[in-house]
């Protein structure tokens, strides 16, 4: 997939790393490139822009991470049931626009779309959590801030990871993306640690929302190559849009889903539905007015989030449910930012600890 | 038929009278002039207050988006026309009229809170039991209320409850999504 620069900015003191070095070489004849002082103020929002949030996509940065890379994911809350995710930030914004982003909210004070020359740093904290704990597994993901591979072509940050975590028993690597960018991987050998998991929509979902992203067919389709490939797969159904016939939708994106790859074989499928906060709403339904997924029957939920009202919402999550138990092989399953009670309700049990939720998912298959 | 800069001139004064911020100014203003007028004469027929008309220009723009229903089209609506002309106080339909749009905005949402409000309402709990439905469906928490003031009459209710277990466990499974909710 190929995306639109405006330019590349590059820290001076990060324009002899691999990766600055790398983007340089390739991205010549993309952007025009800049080497600035301090990146921090080039990803600042810009004033001589009526969308700020969307020129910062089209600026990258390439500058060194001020803050650790790992972090335990930002959704985890004591309100709701936690996956154990953590989260590696090797970048924040991205180059598609789904009009649904969290990131138009959490970002909007830095929205540059920047990425981290300085990222080996973030291998000796990896060490240091493999080393901490060597008889637990960590399920790593670099798919919160951005998407882990739409800029793959340019940077080559998979191969580097692939290669560090094919090396790390206890540690796995999840990707997570919206593109089939997946040429580097096909290259290497993940040695069974590195998940690659797609977020997966109903094409009206694609079509109304998700601005620049593949496909789903294209998704599902580069999810069977790297499956074929050696790579665990994932999916994610996040966020879930209880718009009319979604019902129907969703249950065909699953067939399809499973018609190719085998239920047997996919490591999990996670659930959200969607969540807005009150000022990512606004955000959000200011930057794609006619956006009718935009506005569902959400209502104030006891999170502070507009979300579908509860019986639409969870009714929807116990449709999917069911698909997976009975695709042939039951898929393990988990919900994202939903309570404790919706979890039993949905699944019939109660949930794990996050500690050993993330174990179980980062073993998954 | 008023002009479109008088409708114009006419909805700047009714939004600076009551503190409309700009956003919805220039979102009523972008209103075709059939859909600026109908809402420009129920603003003032009933008095609309800055919160009410904005959330009047928010739901009126979602059932747009939703339905492809133009304001004037939904305004024109009979449950509309009937919060609108209905007796009682100013405030008391305008509270009626953003009722109304609520429901056309959220059909779902209002059927399912009505079917689970007159299944409620079947159980016929006495006085001293209510039994309170979460905000919008908001979450999956049914809330019971007990008032009672002496011992006896706590024992009642809680027998009255206890007799009234199976629905009410089948009452907080469909806000949890099960069968029709």
């Amino acid at each position: 997939m190929k995306f639109d620069l405006d330019a590349i900015y590059v820290e001076e003191d990060c324009r002899d790393t691999p990766l600055a070095r790398r983007v340089i070489a390739r991205a010549q004849s993309i952007a025009p490139i800049d080497f600035i002082e301090d990146g921090r103020i080039a990803a600042r929002p810009r004033a001589d822009v009526a969308d700020s949030f969307a020129a910062g996509k089209r600026n990258i940065v390439i500058m060194r991470r001020r803050a650790p890379f790992l972090m335990a994911c930002p959704a985890g809350s004591a309100k709701f049931a936690c996956c154990g995710y953590l989260v590696l930030t090797l970048s924040s914004n991205c180059p598609m626009d789904c009009s649904y982003c969290f990131l138009q909210e959490y970002v909007a004070d830095n929205p540059g779309f920047q990425i981290y020359a300085n990222y080996e740093d973030a291998f000796v904290e990896l060490e240091k959590l493999s080393a901490s704990a060597p008889a637990r597994h960590f399920r790593v993901g670099t798919g919160e801030l951005a998407d882990s591979l739409a800029m793959d072509s340019l940077t080559g940050l998979s191969i580097d990871l692939v290669n560090f975590f094919a090396a790390r028993e206890n540690l796995t690597l999840e990707l997570k993306t919206k593109t089939d960018e997946i040429e580097n991987l096909l290259t290497i050998d993940p040695r069974g640690n590195v998940l690659v998991s797609w977020t997966l929509s109903p094409r009206r979902v694609f079509e109304a929302c998700e601005h620049r992203t593949a496909s789903p067919s294209q998704r599902i389709e580069a999810a069977r190559r790297v499956f074929d490939a050696g790579y665990r797969v994932a999916f994610h159904l996040d966020p879930i849009i209880a718009y009319r016939d979604a019902e129907r939708d969703y249950v065909e994106l699953m067939d399809e889903l499973f018609a190719t790859i085998p239920p047997a074989k996919i490591s999990f499928i996670s659930m959200g539905g969607l969540r807005m906060t009150p000022a990512l709403r606004t955000a959000a339904r200011r930057r794609f007015p006619k956006d009718a997924m935009l506005v569902g029957e959400d209502v104030l939920a006891e999170d502070g989030r507009y979300r579908a009202f509860t019986p639409l919402r969870l009714r929807l999550y116990k449709i999917l449910a069911d698909k997976f138990k009975t695709a042939g092989a039951e898929v393990p399953s988990y919900l994202c930012m939903e309570a404790a009670s919706v979890h039993e309700r949905v699944f019939g049990g109660p949930t794990s600890h996050p500690s050993i939720a993330g174990e179980r998912l980062a073993i998954a298959r | 038929m008023m002009r479109d800069e008088t409708t114009a001139a006419a909805i700047r004064a009714c939004a600076a009278s009551r503190h409309l911020d700009e956003f919805h100014t220039e979102k009523w203003l972008a209103m075709l002039t059939p859909s600026r007028m109908a809402l420009l004469d129920v603003a003032e027929r009933l008095k609309l207050r800055t919160g009410q008309l904005v959330a009047t220009i928010d739901l009126l723009d979602e059932i747009e988006i939703r339905e492809g229903a133009s304001p004037a089209a939904t305004l024109a609506r009979e449950e509309i026309r009937r919060a609108c002309l209905s007796q009682g106080s100013a405030p008391w339909r305008a509270a009626a009229f953003i009722e109304a749009l609520r429901r056309i905005r959220f059909p779902q949402l209002q059927a399912a809170m009505d079917r689970l409000s007159s299944e409620i309402a079947a159980l016929k709990l006495p006085v001293g039991v209510s039994v309170v439905l979460p905000k919008d469906l908001g979450s999956d928490e049914l809330m019971i209320r007990i008032s009672a003031r002496t011992g006896r009459e706590l024992e009642k209710l809680l027998e009255a409850l206890a007799d009234k277990k199976a629905d009410l466990i089948r009452i907080v499974n469909k806000i949890g999504g099960e069968d029709d909710a």
